[in-house]
């Protein structure tokens, strides 16, 4: 097994300290950070990613498998930011005013970063004026909007209009998810997008930012 | 028929002589809900266990049974933990399986006795399961890492909460019997089980087995609480003894009539879609028609599969209620 695929292997295992020495050990022997990223930890996630919407792996080994990847991504950070990788785009990323559940949120929030995008997190009870003042501000391309609650889910609604209103529409996808969030709702409030898990979230939030670029 | 003899005639898979129970299965009303409805009409001298007979339900009484003394020191946010590794277990020890505190329940269900015995209502209880309890110690995000992180204290925790169930489950039967008891566990959501079957029967499965014959013995049924989509569950379930599940959230793509097909014993309580109640009259007598087919197989009690939402008016929900109880009799006369 190459150093990579040991990478992989540990990470989607959830050995944080496993994947943290290996990353070191990977750049030190000069494989380049991006090969390291693109090639050991991004396949990794990638196959936690897609157990995880098949139901093969749970959210425990999801967060395990996470954060072993941000143990590395921790490692290989300041070795990208001297080769000049960027980022894939930038998320900003929250659940909705009134609502205070996040570990959706934050399982979204791993995944995006899982697959190579910066992620600002809002936290929770994040208001409509927040999600758009900081998508503004920080260049983001894609606002993600996370509730668990009937009663919260229509603040999807009042981002979108900001959105609108900053005339910001048209430069940023905002995405949906959370428990009484579906497909016909998205349509209704004219939201870009809505995923029905964290692993389907990330891969859609990637395929806007490249289309974007 | 009186009440509690058709939830027994329902729980044994049977069909009532007149109808099915006409219940809303979480007794805690959702305050935001009442806090409307009372906008509406809803009188706002009505006490906890009057509203449901107030809008025509059949009564039934929950005693949830306290897992943490009330002085016990508090999460600092929602979701947060008490108690995140062994050490801190040990320090929060003394406020946790407050045997006294549960005594006072069992005080209250022995003034419920009388009207139980005679038929009147049907009496249960719930206890914190094995996924709630350590999630409620540990906080949501640290408890789903502990499997992982902690396993031993994991297994520590549920022995302790097991040993603490028994014995308060000792005490309650010298007094009644309860007809039903859920364990509290919101261990699914919309895409299905939090943890793996490994992890289940690691875990939870041990846990079960020590409580749930004791329960059985006693001719109470054993129903999970667990919100989201619990179909993929329910054989894990099964393996432990348990006999049914609520409240089978369609949102979260629950459908009790597929269920019902696979399961033709187990029991369920809830599955109306409660997003109908918000669209309408003919929204939710679509509804009561697809379930009506699994009213019809005994075990199965229909209910707002979670709590009413605070935007169904006071008035529409009286006609909820109105159709339940019409469709509660053709399930069982046809």
């Amino acid at each position: 097994m190459s150093i990579l695929e040991e990478i992989s292997d540990n990470l989607q295992h959830g050995k944080a300290k496993a994947v943290k020495e290996l990353v070191q050990q990977a750049v030190d022997e000069g494989i380049p950070p991006e090969t390291v990223l693109k090639e050991g930890m991004l396949p990794g996630m990638n196959i936690i990613g897609e157990k995880f919407k098949n139901n093969e792996v749970y959210v425990p080994e999801v967060l395990v498998a996470a954060r072993a990847m941000n143990m590395g991504a921790q490692v290989l950070k300041p070795y990208l930011e001297k080769a000049g990788v960027k980022a894939v785009g930038k998320v900003c990323l929250g659940t909705v005013q009134g609502d205070l559940h996040d570990i959706g949120k934050n399982l979204v929030k791993m995944m995006l970063e899982g697959k190579g995008l910066e992620v600002i997190d809002l936290g929770v009870d994040v208001s409509p004026d927040t999600f758009v003042n900081t998508a503004v501000e920080q260049n983001c391309q894609i606002i993600c909007c996370s509730a668990l609650l009937t009663t919260t889910m229509g603040v999807m609604g009042e981002v979108v209009k900001k959105a609108e209103e900053a005339g910001i529409r048209d430069k940023v996808k905002i995405m949906i998810g959370g428990a009484p969030v579906s497909q016909a709702f998205c349509d209704q409030i004219g939201a870009d997008c809505y995923t029905p898990d964290a692993a389907s979230c990330a891969d859609a939030a990637v395929q806007f930012c490249l289309a974007m670029q | 028929m009186k009440s509690r003899e058709r939830f027994t005639a329902v729980f044994n898979n049977t069909l009532p002589d007149d109808r099915l129970p006409a219940i809303e299965w979480a007794s805690w009303w959702w305050d935001r809900t009442i806090m409307e409805w009372q906008k509406q009409g809803l009188p706002d001298t009505l006490g906890f266990h009057d509203v449901a007979p107030y809008l025509k339900l059949d009564q039934h009484y929950q005693f949830w049974f306290p897992h943490r003394r009330s002085d016990c020191p508090q999460p600092a946010f929602n979701g947060g933990p008490i108690a995140e590794d062994e050490e801190e277990y040990e320090k929060i020890l003394p406020y946790l399986y407050p045997l006294e505190e549960a005594e006072a329940h069992i005080e209250v269900m022995k003034t419920l006795k009388a009207g139980h015995d005679n038929g009147d209502y049907p009496v249960w209880f719930s206890l914190d399961g094995g996924f709630w309890f350590p999630r409620t110690i540990l906080g949501i995000e640290n408890h789903l890492y502990s499997f992982y992180d902690q396993p031993e204290l994991y297994h520590r925790m549920l022995d302790d909460l097991a040993d603490f169930q028994l014995k308060l489950l000792e005490k309650m039967y010298a007094v009644i019997t309860p007809d039903f008891m859920t364990f509290g566990e919101d261990m699914s959501y919309n895409n299905g089980p939090m943890i793996s079957e490994d992890s289940f029967d690691e875990f939870l499965l041990p846990y079960y087995e020590k409580i749930v014959p004791y329960i059985k013995a006693h001719g109470t049924k054993v129903i999970v609480d667990t919100d989201g989509d619990v179909s993929k569950m329910i054989p894990w379930l099964m393996r432990a003894g348990i006999e049914g599940v609520l409240p089978l959230e369609r949102q979260a793509g629950v459908d009790v009539v597929a269920l019902r097909e696979l399961y033709p014993k187990f029991i369920f309580i809830g599955a109306f879609d409660k997003m109908t109640m918000r669209r309408g009259v003919d929204d939710m007598r679509g509804e009561f028609e697809r379930l009506l087919p699994v009213m019809k197989t005994g075990g199965f009690i229909p209910s707002c599969d979670h709590q009413t939402p605070p935007d169904v008016p006071l008035e529409r929900y009286r006609i909820y209620v109105e159709m339940l109880k019409e469709y509660a009799e053709k399930a069982v006369k046809g």
